[in-house]
Parts: C-alpha cells; sequence; structure tokens
C-alpha cells in the first residue's frame, strides 16, 4: 500500500498551510467531522432491495482517527479498532468509479483485485500485513497493520535541518530485510514491480514491510505476456534499464535493480538516478525514457553488447545508439564512474570505520554493484544478495533497524482535514507531509491498464 | 502462499470432508425449507455440467482460456458452500464468476463486453446494466474473504510429464479428466495434485480410447473405469504378482515411492467413475427449465 505516495506537482499541502495553534476543541471537532464524514459516506447510500450489503461494516470494527495519503487508486485512512480488537491500523480505501453524481458498480480494476488476492495470501515478517477487506457500500476498505514510517520519510529526516547519514548498520539491516521480503514475494513468483522508498513500510520496532502491492502479479506461466497488462511499470527513477530499453519479458530481476536505487538513496539520501520523464504522447505510445537512460548511462558508464549482451535485441537499442551519435565521442565514458560515486558518497556522508555512523565499505560497494548490473541475467538475485559478504561478514543483523541508534524518527502525519470524504474527485494532493520542494517534483505518475 | 499450495487460502480455508459440506448443505437447506420442497433442482453434478457447458459457451465467444473457466467453476462452489442456490440468479453468478476469474487468470475482459455476450445467451436472464455484474462482483469477492488465487491440477500435470514420460495422448486425455472434475465436489475435497496423479492413473491405465472429452458421452468411460479400476486396485494390492503391463507397473511404482496419498487417488477415481454414470442421466433441457421456473417465480432476475 503506498500510505506515502509521493505528492503531485500541483499539491498545496492542505494539512501544513492550517495554523499550528488549532485548539483542543477545534481539533477534536474536526476528529468529530471526521468520523462522520466516513460515516455519513458510507451510511448514506444504503443499498435497496435485495442488493449486496457487506456482512461487516467499517464504523462497527475501527475508528477513523485521521487521514494519512491520497493516491490514483484512493485514499489512506489511520484508524483504531474497535469493540474489542486493538490496535493502530491503515485502511486504504479504493475510490469507487463515478457516473454523473450516483457511484455505481463498474466492475473492480484488475490491479485492484490483483492486490486483494495476493495480500490474502501473503505472510510473511518483511511483507504488510493485512488485517481484512471490507467491501462495503460500493467500496473496498483494505485493512492493513499500521506502520509508523517508511523509507522516504526516513531518508527525508536524515536531509533536515542539514544531512546526516543514516548509521551503516541501520542501512544494513533495511536492506537485509528488505531483500528477505523480495525474495519471500519472489519464491512465491510474485513481482512486486514497483519498490520505491515511500512503499517500504518500517513499524515503530524497526521492521521492515514491503507494502504496496497494487502494481505486483504472479509471474508463473502467465497467460498474457507480462507486458500486455500495465504499459509501463516502476516508478521512473526506480525503472530497470531493461524496462527503459523495452523489454517485454522482464523478471523478478527488475524489483533487484530498484532494490539497488534504494541502497544507493539510503546512503547519499538523494535518488541515485534522478530523472525527468517523458509522458505519453497523445496515441498513448509509450515513449523511450531518454532522460532516465541518461541519468543511468552518467554513472554506470554506456552498455554495450559485452557487457550486457542481449541489449542488441531491446525494442528501444536504435534509440540508445541515436543518443550516443548525437553526442561528442567521448560524452559517455565506457566504462562505470559507480565505485568513484560510491567513493564519494561515503566520504560526504561522512562514512567511515572511525565514526560512530560506520560504514557499508567495500562489502556495500560490490553488492550495490551487483544489483544496479545492466544485464539483468546477471544481475544478483534476491537469494544471492541476502548470501553477500555485505551481510556475512560484520557480525549479526538486527532484526530491529533502529537498534543502537539514538535518534528519533517524527511519527507519521495524520491529518483531521479531510473533508473531501465523499467518494466524490479527490484532490490532486498526495502526501500530507513532507513539505520538501526537493520532493515535490517527483515523477510518479503510473500508467496503469 | 501463491505458488505455495501448502500454504494457500485453498488448503487453510477452502478445502472441507466430505461430512463437513455435507453438514454446510444441510444448513443451507435448512434455512429455506419451503424453496427447497417448491423448487425441486437436479443432482448437483447434473447443475455442475449445466453450468459447464454454459460457461463454455461464454468463454468460447470470448476465446477464453480454459484455466479461467476452471477458476470461475471453483468459484461458483466456494459461493455455494456459503449460499443457498435458491436464493441466486445462477446466471448472473456464473457470468460474474466468469468475469471476475478472467482478471485473476490474466485474460481480464471488459464488464460491457462480459454483459453483452451473457445477454446474447440467456437474454431473460441478464440485465442490461452492468452495475449488476459488478455488485454480485462484491458479493462473489466478500463471501471468498478475497481468496482468489486457485491452484489447479493442469500445472501438477505438466510438470509430471517429463518425469512420467507420458505421450501426449495421455497428456490430453488426464486434461479433459481434469477438465471433468469441476463438475464434481472434488476441488473441494481435495488438493490438486492428488486430482493431478489421480487423471494421469486414468489416462494411462483405463484408456477410455481417445473419444473420451468433456462433454462428450461418457458411458464408455464409466464402463473401462470400472474394469480398468479393479485392474488397478488388484495391481495395488498384488504387487509382483502376475500384475499389469510394465507401463502401469512403473506408474504403481513411481505412486509408492511419491508421498501422493493413494487412498484419496482412489477415492477420486470412484467419484469420477460415478460421476460419468449419473451423466447418463443429464438432461440440459431438464436443467434449464428447472432453473429457469426457479429464477422466475423467485425474482431473482431482477
Amino acid at each position: 500500500m503506498s500510505l506515502t505516495n509521493p505528492p503531485s506537482s500541483s499539491g498545496p499541502l492542505t494539512a501544513t498551510s492550517r495554523p499550528a495553534a488549532a485548539t483542543v476543541s477545534q481539533s477534536l471537532s474536526l476528529k468529530r467531522s471526521l468520523q462522520a464524514t466516513v460515516e455519513e459516506n458510507i451510511s448514506s447510500r444504503r443499498p435497496t432491495g435485495s442488493g449486496y450489503t457487506s456482512k461487516v461494516r467499517v464504523r462497527d470494527r475501527y475508528h477513523i482517527v485521521g487521514f494519512i495519503s491520497s493516491g490514483t487508486y484512493g485514499r489512506v485512512y489511520k484508524a483504531l479498532g474497535k469493540n474489542g480488537q486493538k490496535g493502530e491500523f491503515a485502511i486504504k480505501k479504493f475510490k469507487p468509479d463515478k457516473e454523473g453524481e450516483i457511484v455505481q458498480y463498474t466492475g473492480l480494476s484488475q490491479s485492484a483485485i490483483r492486490e486483494m488476492a495476493l495480500c490474502s495470501e501473503l505472510d510473511h515478517a518483511n511483507v504488510v500485513q493485512l488485517a481484512e477487506i471490507i467491501l462495503e457500500d460500493k467500496c473496498i476498505f483494505m485493512v492493513f497493520e499500521y506502520t509508523e514510517h517508511d523509507l522516504l520519510q526516513i531518508i527525508h529526516h536524515h536531509t533536515q535541518p542539514q544531512r546526516h547519514p543514516i548509521p551503516a548498520s541501520m542501512v544494513r539491516s533495511i536492506l537485509f530485510q528488505l531483500l528477505n521480503g523480495l525474495l519471500y514475494l519472489h519464491t512465491n513468483w510474485v513481482l512486486h514491480r514497483d519498490l520505491k522508498p515511500a512503499n517500504i513500510l518500517v513499524t515503530s520496532g524497526g521492521a521492515i514491510r514491503v507494502g504496496d502491492l497494487g502494481l505486483a502479479r504472479l509471474f508463473y506461466k502467465p497467460l498474457n505476456s507480462l507486458f500486455s497488462g500495465d504499459k509501463v511499470v516502476v516508478t521512473i527513477w526506480y525503472r530497470a534499464p531493461e524496462l527503459l530499453m523495452g523489454s517485454r519479458h522482464y523478471t523478478p530481476a527488475v524489483d533487484l535493480w530498484a532494490v539497488g536505487c534504494i541502497f544507493a538513496e539510503l546512503l547519499s539520501l538523494r535518488p541515485i538516478f534522478k530523472g525527468e520523464e517523458a509522458k505519453m504522447d497523445s496515441k498513448k505510445t509509450v515513449p523511450f525514457q531518454r532522460n532516465q537512460m541518461m541519468k543511468i548511462i552518467d554513472i554506470m558508464g554506456l552498455p554495450n553488447k559485452e557487457n550486457w549482451p542481449g541489449i542488441v535485441s531491446m525494442p528501444e537499442f536504435s534509440q540508445l545508439h541515436s543518443l550516443t551519435a548525437t553526442r561528442a565521442p567521448n560524452h559517455f565514458s565506457r566504462h562505470s564512474n559507480l565505485e568513484s560515486w560510491y567513493q564519494n558518497c561515503l566520504k560526504n556522508g561522512g562514512y567511515s570505520a572511525a565514526s560512530s555512523v560506520g560504514t557499508p565499505g567495500e562489502d556495500g560497494y560490490d553488492l550495490l554493484s551487483r544489483l544496479l548490473e545492466y544485464d539483468p541475467t546477471k544481475r544478483i538475485t534476491a537469494s544471492e544478495a541476502l548470501e553477500h559478504p555485505y551481510f556475512k561478514n560484520g557480525g549479526p543483523i538486527p532484526a530491529n533497524c533502529f537498534e543502537g541508534f539514538e535518534g528519533k524518527y517524527p511519527h507519521r502525519r495524520v491529518t483531521q482535514d479531510d473533508n473531501d470524504i465523499r467518494t466524490g474527485s479527490l484532490p490532486g494532493t498526495k502526501r500530507s507531509g513532507l513539505p520538501d520542494e526537493s520532493l515535490m517534483g517527483r515523477a510518479t505518475k503510473r500508467m496503469k491498464e | 502462499m501463491a505458488a505455495n499450495y501448502w500454504a494457500s487460502t485453498q488448503r487453510r480455508h477452502w478445502l472441507f470432508t466430505r461430512e463437513r459440506l455435507a453438514e454446510i448443505r444441510e444448513g443451507l437447506k435448512e434455512k429455506d425449507k419451503v424453496a427447497h420442497s417448491q423448487f425441486p433442482l437436479p443432482d448437483q453434478r447434473l447443475l455442475n455440467i449445466y453450468f459447464s457447458q454454459q460457461l463454455g459457451r461464454l468463454g468460447k465467444r470470448m476465446s477464453t482460456r480454459q484455466q479461467a473457466l476452471a477458476t470461475a467453476q471453483v468459484y461458483i462452489k466456494r459461493y455455494y458452500t456459503k449460499n443457498e442456490i435458491r436464493s441466486t440468479n445462477p446466471y448472473l453468478v456464473l457470468t460474474t464468476a466468469f468475469y471476475l476469474a478472467c482478471k485473476m487468470e490474466e485474460c481480464p475482459q471488459h464488464i460491457r463486453f462480459v454483459v453483452g455476450e451473457a445477454r446474447g445467451l440467456w437474454p431473460e436472464f441478464i440485465a442490461p446494466d452492468v452495475s449488476k455484474i459488478g455488485e454480485c462482483e462484491f458479493s462473489l469477492i466478500s463471501e471468498m474473504h478475497s481468496q482468489l488465487i486457485v491452484h489447479h491440477p493442469y500445472r501438477t500435470l505438466s510438470d509430471l510429464q517429463p518425469e512420467l514420460a507420458l505421450t501426449s495422448d495421455e497428456v490430453a486425455l488426464a486434461w479433459s479428466v481434469i477438465n471433468d472434475h469441476y463438475l464434481t465436489d472434488l476441488p473441494l475435497l481435495y488438493p490438486p495434485h492428488v486430482i493431478a496423479v489421480m487423471a494421469i492413473i486414468v489416462a494411462v491405465v483405463f484408456k477410455p480410447s481417445s473419444q473420451t472429452s468433456s462433454y462428450g458421452h461418457p458411458a464408455p468411460i464409466a464402463g473401462a473405469m470400472r474394469e480398468g479400476g479393479m485392474n488397478f486396485l488388484a495391481a495395488l494390492s498384488d504387487k509382483g504378482g502376475t500384475g499389469p503391463p510394465e507401463r502401469i507397473q512403473k506408474l504403481i511404482a513411481w505412486l509408492a515411492e511419491s508421498e501422493v496419498d493413494i487412498k484419496a487417488v482412489i477415492e477420486c477415481t470412484q467419484e469420477l467413475v460415478s460421476l460419468y454414470e449419473v451423466w447418463e442421466q443429464y438432461s440440459e433441457k431438464n436443467c434449464k427449465e428447472l432453473l429457469g421456473r426457479m429464477v422466475k417465480s423467485k425474482s431473482l432476475e431482477k
């Protein structure tokens, strides 16, 4: 679940513009009105006659305490269990389709169906835990355990007020747990396809949960080629080079490229390949992501048939060729600059064996270079990565990634300011919180089926 | 999980004992005795044959893969362990199960298209309004607790083909036996690999000639299986005796070494034999009339 979709560029963040000095009574009345809007929304359209009615009702089981985020799929709320049910929850409410003012049943999207079905089967300590799914009043409510943090928020916290590195031991624990969750998904033939910091959830106890399976799908003998369903997959900054090159048969390796990008981002606190997304044109043809590919080439060097034999048969190979032809002969490095990028990153971050933050060292570089391997057939797998010296050397890995960490991360921002819970049009604002301009331009639009 | 049957919701939540299944159905009947006496319906298996044929017609017009049809049949079975058939419009349930299964099996069809095709087949029972299907989809998913991933025996069959050196004829035959098992309660009673092994045995041992097809004339199969079954059971209990042909001995040896529950396999075979026997009473017309009368009298199509 994307509790934390990065904001769209259109998003004035209503939550943060609210005066901080709201009185207690004001905030209480806001709370009441929020709950009321949820309930009104649910109860106002009781189906008449013999239609479908849910046996379980959201408002009987949960008390909505606030709004977390919204996205193309709908909205996420924070809730508390009611009537003997303990704990905090994140409720993902899928937006129903509307025809005019009347909400109609129009059939659920395939991605909602996939997410519901997969989350119902999955059970692993490093994968987001589903509590239940309630289908009520033409809406789907997926109830997940609540997670206090996510990697986007943690990375952001380390840039404020000035940059201070995430301790090396925390990075190592995060990465290990992430790979462990991914191994579970891959051994069960599930591709995640949308790994990015915002989708990697972290509990207050320091456990990593891979979240948002909205794009995940089974890859065991699919009836249709995996390509045919959704045209473009994975937020562009984390998109593997074979996808940028137009590959139609992608594999679990796409998720490992994204892990490499996340690893780099945890160390440098910036996306390593921060390209600009080329939008689909009016004919809905998927363009070659020239800018994103350039960002990768800037650091990884130019891919060629020596380091990636399959590249010559990629659909966008000619595009890559023309891209290089228009530049000066020495514009692109033929070899990888990743090692100097990495050494720079360690230096700037203050990572060293002598310092209190420690260092991911040479093993860290080796793992990163194997994750950011151009050739998907040579890229390290989740199970190989878990056996890598980066994890084998350097002692036990704490299950709590915060172990030994002195700092404190802020709680997830939950706002009361949500008068628009009606199933109608949702505002363009995505994430509440994170008033950071550097994040505002995130090119995150996912194009689904 | 998704690829792991042992941890799947299918095994944990949708596998019943015969006794439990009978209890559930008795419970549904108890709740509405009047409807039961007012609207008698054919044997469940005959109804299943009817549903399967209707689904086949719907799927054919959209050239849908068999696996999606199989998934739809499993959804229908699951749904009717939670709901009395006499309180539903079976044509709507069937269409919705098909629509949902196509999405789940990655061969999605647009809801308007599905409704259009279904109306073409059953104009009296399917409203032109897509929201009926959308609403029924909520009901299906809710009753199945969003447990929509179904493990089928087809996969085990393809996995075992090289190991058991099955000929393409045998695979085709086993495949059609698997198709047939969806007409019984077997998908709710046994794991898919047991069904697959049963289908392979039927194909290799009984070889009910090539005329077998899902919706053909099953009578000769039943006869062949009865005889073959005797031989097979004899072979199992009398290892090393005069014994059956080498090919069958090999299969028996493989079975003995595998950890497949042989008793379960035999029970499945018997279930299939009895399906083919009851099939002789099948009348499409009769199913259609009884269902039509039920839906119309109770205005369930509205």
